[in-house]
């Protein structure tokens, strides 16, 4: 198993017996009352029939990476810790799909499938892919910067297994790439915060390893550099793996003075003359357009700066971390303005620009209430502004409070509420957002 | 009098001119593509989503129900008016309302034709990537409800991977929109969950979708083989090489014949298969793949292959393709399309079984179908004035669909369900996962005035 290098094993400092999940949902703000952790599907559902019908209220988490993505109760009874459901249960490389239990980490998937003997892998990298499992990934709508070329899990899930409020197996989808028989929770599911099920296993799309890998890495100096390079780059006929930008200032390699400003990480893969030709044609582009930068050839070096760039570099005691989204267009300028808000409150923030999505991500230390939910109520107004979305994927209880609706309040009585009341009428998961 | 009383208060809400309510004039809406047939009480041809939402909320408190409906291409009866409900016709609603190429976005009308908004996007080096074979008149409001797919959604993805808004009417007339140019609103995944529910829980009447660049270069090839079952082999090797075409599309010799007789597409007239593979994408190392991709028909004991020279060519291919459907009225005056999909390696298998059926039920069966996406489309050839044909056409698609199901497939790969298959979903869903489908339509629709009777069979 990969070192916990890229995500803090505990991100609250709070190490114990318990799991950095359950570790984090404490540090977080939530009581909890009782841990459980499940081996298997038929144990789980067990252990949920007896919690229903206890009237016991369940929170299910994984590797602790996004836990604030759905609501945070202040309270538990029981949370189900999913790290023990880890296994491979079935691969078929010829259909090019794989089903995984859910508690199996984004990471570990991938050792497994790099490890076959042609090869392969699941294209899924969200920040924390170290300790990130696959079923908190579904739960939180989890994706990075490779999502560009692959899709998010919304194209890569094919089916999902799971048990109801009331201790119930249920199955959606398969194993066939094409499905619209009934109606689709194995996308409504995605996102849901485990407000509506448990999550035990699902079958994703897995796709062979390219044959050639690469990174082309570019630096910008202004902001106007960065917009047309991007602009340029999105209506040209390449289609890069991953795209993300960071800034430089305060991070490694070139400084301030060198009048360096934006870094922009992009990930190539496909046939090797494919990959040759984007690795001489970016950096010329991003030359027409004040930047500058070369290529390097290599799967390993391309894989490890692009979930560099979109992690963060140091562990935080208290984290907020945030993902953001705007309309593609917008997201430099987006990128810019969530630095300048993070450093006019003082907060030391990186801050990650997925750029052909309009994908942000935000990590920052969360302890000094004041600041952070100061930094949080003006991104809320900013990206607002901007049309898009501002959800949190760790941050603790308190800041999220005076949080508001997160969806429409419109949609969320019209849809979200009645199916929860529905499909969860005694409320043993949490609220739905 | 009651329905004197209905019809003026749909006339008042889209105008006298806007609502059918003759028996003469209602029969042209009684049928889709499917087979099932029943007439509406009304018609009506709603202009703006206002109107859609004013004609839903009557509907609503009156306890009317109602199905929207596009050009009617749908495959399973989806857009059938059960129980002489009302037909909300949303074709007039036919306006791209903007193609936004620095978001790569585009917002329509829900009555916009498939075909309609790719020949807006092409001059501008985009495309919108589903492309149902139907896409000349299949609107993207159909194919919004049915989740449609098309061949190029090998690569691509069907309708539900590239629609990120909609502005929607509830069951009960309300509006609201969802989804927005940026990606991933909080929450569940409801667009996920809207598109391919097959009108059952509201109406879109917005779209935004994405739209991609062009790619650099298109390669389209056809293969031709001596047996059905080697065409399907090559596609399961082709996939399980680990290389993902943008299409790859299977046509047996019955749907050949009745192709070159009706638009002579250039498809020769002794192949039993052909294969349509298409490459895209940047030009580099295009070449190797194809050859690659000819070793695996070899391979397979391809009779020969073929390039398109030329864009015509390729138009010309795509057209046979794309034509198969309507071409079969020259075999036979109906024709059941059965949509089952199976795991790509087990294609061989399927096929061979499905041949059988045709035998053993003494019916034509011809095949057409996404060979990439292991989605199979038997067309069972009929004569519907024959009662007890059809009844065996029942039997046999109801078996096609049990034989998908058992090599662990399922029994809708893009047409959806609606009526005709209501009967093959105990095939893939247990109780609990029917109850739990049950379950969220009454909590949208709890008084089943949208649609009902589709989908989802009732206990």
């Amino acid at each position: 198993m990969a070192p916990d290098k890229d995500f803090p094993s505990s991100p609250l400092g709070n190490p114990g017996n318990a799991s950095p999940g359950v570790q984090g949902l404490q540090s977080l703000g939530v009581q909890v009352k009782r841990v459980e952790k499940p081996a298997a599907e038929k144990e789980a559902r067990e252990i949920l029939a007896r919690a229903s019908q206890d009237r016991q209220t369940i929170f299910s988490c994984g590797g602790g990476t996004s836990l604030s993505s759905g609501v945070l109760p202040e309270k538990v009874d029981l949370v189900l810790d999913t790290t023990g459901m880890n296994k491979v249960l079935d691969f078929d490389p010829r259909n090019l799909n794989l089903e995984v239990a859910a508690g199996m980490t984004l990471d570990r998937i991938n050792e497994f499938l790099a490890g076959q003997e042609k090869g392969f892998f699941l294209p899924l990298d969200p920040p924390g892919s170290n300790r990130a499992t696959l079923g908190g990934a579904y739960a939180a709508n989890s994706s990075g910067p490779m999502r560009l070329r692959y899709g998010t899990l919304r194209d890569l899930v094919l089916g999902v297994r799971g048990i109801d409020s009331r201790g119930r197996e249920i199955a959606f989808g398969g194993k066939t790439v094409k499905n619209v028989s009934g109606y689709d929770f194995t996308k409504f599911l995605i996102g849901s915060a485990g407000s509506l099920c448990l999550i035990t296993s699902a079958v994703i799309r897995v796709y062979p390893l390219p044959e050639a890998s690469s990174l082309c890495d570019l630096v910008f100096g202004t902001l106007e550099e960065l917009e047309k390079f991007l602009a340029a780059l999105r209506s040209s006929v390449f289609i890069p793996s991953a795209v993300a930008v960071t800034e430089l200032a305060g991070g490694p390699g070139v400084s301030d003075s060198a009048g360096v400003r934006f870094r922009v990480r992009i990930g190539l893969e496909g046939h090797r003359l494919a990959v040759e030709r984007q690795n001489k044609v970016l950096p010329n582009l991003a030359r027409e357009f004040g930047g500058f930068g070369d290529a390097r050839t290599g799967r390993d070096g391309m894989l490890r700066e692009i979930r560099s760039a979109v992690n963060s570099d140091r562990p935080f005691e208290n984290p907020l971390f945030l993902k953001i989204s705007v309309p593609i267009a917008q997201g430099p300028r987006t990128f810019v303005s969530i630095h300048t808000a993070a450093r006019q409150y003082g907060l030391a923030a990186k801050v990650v620009l997925c750029p052909a999505n309009g994908l942000l991500f935000l990590f920052a230390e969360g302890s000094s209430r004041k600041p952070a939910g100061d930094l949080l109520r003006d991104l809320k107004d900013l990206i607002a502004a901007a049309g898009g979305y501002l959800g949190p994927l760790l941050a603790h209880r308190s800041l999220l409070v005076n949080w508001g609706a997160r969806v429409e309040p419109a949609l969320h009585q019209l849809a979200f509420q009645p199916i929860k009341d529905r499909l969860d009428p005694t409320g043993v998961f949490p609220a739905i957002v | 009098m009651e329905k004197d009383r209905i019809l003026k208060r749909l006339q008042e809400i889209v105008g006298p001119a806007n609502v059918l309510w003759k028996e003469v004039d209602l029969a042209v809406f009684e049928y889709d593509a499917g087979l099932d047939k029943e007439k509406p009480s009304f018609v009506v041809f709603t202009q703006t989503a206002e109107d859609v939402a004013q004609v839903v909320k009557f509907l609503h408190q009156e306890g009317i129900s109602y199905v929207a409906r596009g050009s009617g291409t749908n495959l399973s009866g989806g857009t059938i008016p059960l129980n002489r409900g009302v037909v909300i016709e949303l074709s007039r609603m036919n306006r791209i309302l903007e193609i936004d190429l620095q978001n790569e976005r585009a917002l329509v009308e829900p009555g916009v034709y498939n075909l309609t908004l790719q020949n807006a996007l092409a001059p501008q080096g985009y495309y919108y990537a589903p492309d149902p074979a139907s896409q000349k008149v299949s609107t993207l409001g159909g194919n919004f409800g049915e989740n449609a797919g098309g061949p190029h959604c090998l690569k691509y993805g069907v309708t539900g991977n590239h629609v990120l808004g909609a502005e929607f009417v509830w069951p009960n007339g309300e509006k609201t929109w969802i989804g927005s140019k940026a990606v991933d609103p909080p929450g569940p995944d409801l667009l996920g969950l809207l598109v391919g529910s097959e009108g059952t829980l509201g109406i879109a009447t917005k779209i935004l979708v994405r739209i991609m660049r062009s790619p650099e270069r298109v390669l389209t090839m056809l293969a031709i083989f001596k047996n059905l079952e080697d065409a399907g082999q090559t596609v399961s090797d082709i996939i399980s090489e680990g290389i993902i075409p943008a299409t790859l599309e299977i046509m047996d010799n019955m749907m050949i014949r009745a192709v070159e007789e009706s638009m002579h597409a250039g498809y020769p007239l002794d192949a039993e298969a052909v294969l349509i593979i298409e490459l895209d994408g940047l030009s580099d190392g295009m070449e190797e793949q194809a050859q690659r991709i000819l070793e695996l028909c070899q391979k397979n004991g391809v009779v020969s292959t073929r390039r398109a020279k030329d864009a015509a060519e390729r138009a010309d291919l795509w057209a046979g393709r794309r034509g198969a459907f309507g071409a079969v009225a020259r075999l036979a005056p109906s024709y059941l399309v059965c949509d089952g999909t199976v795991p790509r390696t087990q294609l061989p298998a399927a096929l061979s079984a499905v041949k059988k059926v045709g035998q053993k039920y003494n019916l034509a069966v011809g095949n057409v179908f996404h060979a990439g996406d292991g989605n199979l489309h038997p067309l069972i050839l009929f004569d519907d004035r024959n009662p007890e044909e059809m009844e065996r056409v029942h039997r046999a698609g109801m078996e096609i669909l049990k034989i998908c199901a058992d090599l662990g497939g399922t029994i809708s790969g893009e047409h959806g369900i609606g009526t005709e298959k209501l009967k093959g979903m105990p095939l893939v869903f247990r109780d609990s996962d029917l109850d739990m489908m049950r379950t969220l339509k009454m909590a949208i629709d709890p008084k089943a005035v949208c649609n009902p009777g589709k989908v989802i069979p009732q206990t």
